[in-house]
């Protein structure tokens, strides 16, 4: 038989859901009623959803409830001084932890700047969705406070923040760009000049400037400069060769050396690196991991938005 | 999986714990617990030990930020955003020493099931789960999300952190692989 329609492949599961519009439906099953091969594979999607039906839901062991009471009475144990921010009302309140020193400094109210000497430490609570630690010889300001914004500016030293909140809805702005939070814990450190050094722990962080993005998953970490923004991200068990080729700017070391879990270097250097270079980078990925459906070597060099934001959803998961 | 009533229920529930009500925060575990478990476990192929830390720290995170939610959609699927990066972290921790459905952990977990008495069903749940825990780390999880949660697409685009294209094709695949894996065991759909 002809067709004269593409594949629906990735519709029918959609379409045995209820989840496409009446019309993408309509055009599905048309397909669908014409071309042996979709019917096969609809028939295929629909047992594999049978089969899922014969797994049984497991009980949660009692034990889990327990482990939550304590973790719970032990972070309500913890000795913590808390001040609330006059100004900022139910928004924000800091909290104080000072850990062995003095701390100077504070003032009330957004604006004002937190600064800890040399042996000081402090833990700044952020409203309800996590807390920042402030290493010595920091100096940072709270810029925003409020439920729908929190958001801190970091002139110099190092902060660990975790946050578990929805994604953006944490700033950290230092002098080459802004830390942005997708749910995640994360170390940043900066000089005055904004030299600085993302560490991710936990979940995802955005690093931006100037419409520059870099994304920094768990166990990676990336670079700032001034004037420049993020550098690109690598992780941070990458062979160190390639660690120190990402500092030379040499190339052939990086593609040479990169690992499957290493094109999260090469995905952000592809939009990155010169436009002569662009399709070795492609191909390096491309021998490392399948280049997924929907993904195009034409597109990609051009550097298709929707393209590259596709790609980079199906090798997140080998970051 | 999920029936009308329990969501009812938690949209009130979500409005009381964001006012500090522990009880509130207990019915909200109670009610959600199993499918969060077992969600983690069968992603973490059987592992126990793993699924309840998985599990533990989910809700941990949940209440020290209920706060920040108004509704119950977007507890829903702020919930198992929670859940999916629990568990894609935990992945990427354990990834230099991959899982593998090793049978005595296979056959321990199918006897803890009360509604396993009957052998065959017992065989049957248990090639479900292999074919399962076989599905690579992204089609499995987003086919244990529909499967326990049910849902929308949208929502669980926002979970996995992906477009609704990319989940309608996983789960797609991810339906096939499991019918491939299992066709001669069903063959009858019955």
């Amino acid at each position: 038989m002809t067709m004269f329609t593409r594949h629906v492949s990735r519709q029918l599961g959609a379409l045995l859901d209820g989840e496409l519009a009446e019309q993408e439906a309509r055009r599905v099953e048309t397909h669908v009623a014409q071309c042996a091969s979709c019917r096969g594979e609809r028939e295929q999607v629909q047992l594999g959803m049978e089969i899922l039906r014969r797994l049984p839901p497991v009980e949660a062991p009692d034990a889990i409830w327990v482990g939550i009471e304590a973790a719970l009475e032990e972070h309500r144990s913890r000795r913590v001084w808390a001040i609330r921010w006059w100004r900022l009302a139910f928004a924000a309140s800091l909290i104080l932890a000072l850990a062995g020193g003095t701390y100077w400094s504070v003032r009330r109210g957004a604006g004002q700047w937190i600064e800890t000497d040399s042996v000081s430490s402090i833990t700044l609570k952020v409203g309800q969705i996590g807390s920042v630690e402030i290493a010595p010889n920091t100096r940072l300001r709270v810029v925003t406070a409020r439920p729908g914004e929190h958001r801190l500016a970091l002139a110099r030293g190092e902060i660990r923040a975790k946050i578990s909140a929805p994604p953006r809805l944490f700033f950290v702005d230092t002098a080459s760009g802004t830390a942005v939070d997708l749910g995640c814990e994360y170390t940043l450190n900066t000089d005055e000049d904004g030299l600085g050094l993302l560490r991710v722990t936990k979940g995802w962080v955005s690093f931006q400037w100037k419409g520059l993005e870099s994304l920094v998953p768990a166990g990676a970490m990336c670079r700032t400069q001034p004037h420049i923004g993020p550098g690109i991200p690598c992780f941070e068990d990458a062979p160190e060769s390639l660690k120190k080729a990402l500092e030379t700017n040499s190339l052939d070391t990086i593609l040479a050396e990169a690992r499957v879990r290493d094109t999260l270097t090469l995905w952000h250097l592809l939009s990155r690196v010169a436009v002569e270079d662009r399709a070795r980078v492609y191909d390096r990925i491309a021998s490392l991991t399948p280049v997924p459906t929907g993904v195009t070597r034409e597109q990609a060099l051009k550097l298709d938005p929707e393209t590259l934001r596709r790609w980079k959803d199906e090798l997140a998961w080998t970051w | 999986m999920v029936n009308l009533s329990d969501r009812e229920i938690s949209a009130a529930i979500v409005e009381s714990c964001r006012a500090g009500d522990r009880d509130a925060f207990r019915v909200l575990y109670d009610l959600y617990k199993d499918r969060v478990y077992s969600i983690s476990l069968y992603f973490f192929h059987g592992d126990r030990s793993e699924a309840s830390e998985a599990t533990q720290q989910v809700f941990l995170k949940l209440m020290t930020s209920i706060g920040q939610f108004r509704g119950e959609a977007e507890f829903s699927t702020w919930l198992y955003r929670l859940v999916v990066n629990a568990c894609m972290d935990a992945a990427r921790r354990r990834r230099a020493e991959p899982i593998a459905a090793d049978r005595p952990r296979l056959e321990a977990f199918g006897r803890g099931s009360s509604q396993e008495d009957d052998y065959a069903r017992a065989q049957m749940a248990e090639s479900v789960r292999s074919a399962v825990w076989a599905l690579p780390t992204k089609f499995r999880i987003a086919v244990l999300l529909r499967y326990f949660e049910d849902l929308s697409y949208e929502q669980m685009a926002e979970a996995l952190h992906c477009s609704v294209g990319t989940v309608a094709s996983r789960l797609s695949r991810g339906h096939r692989m499991l019918a491939e894996r299992l066709k001669d065991l069903v063959g009858t759909k019955g």
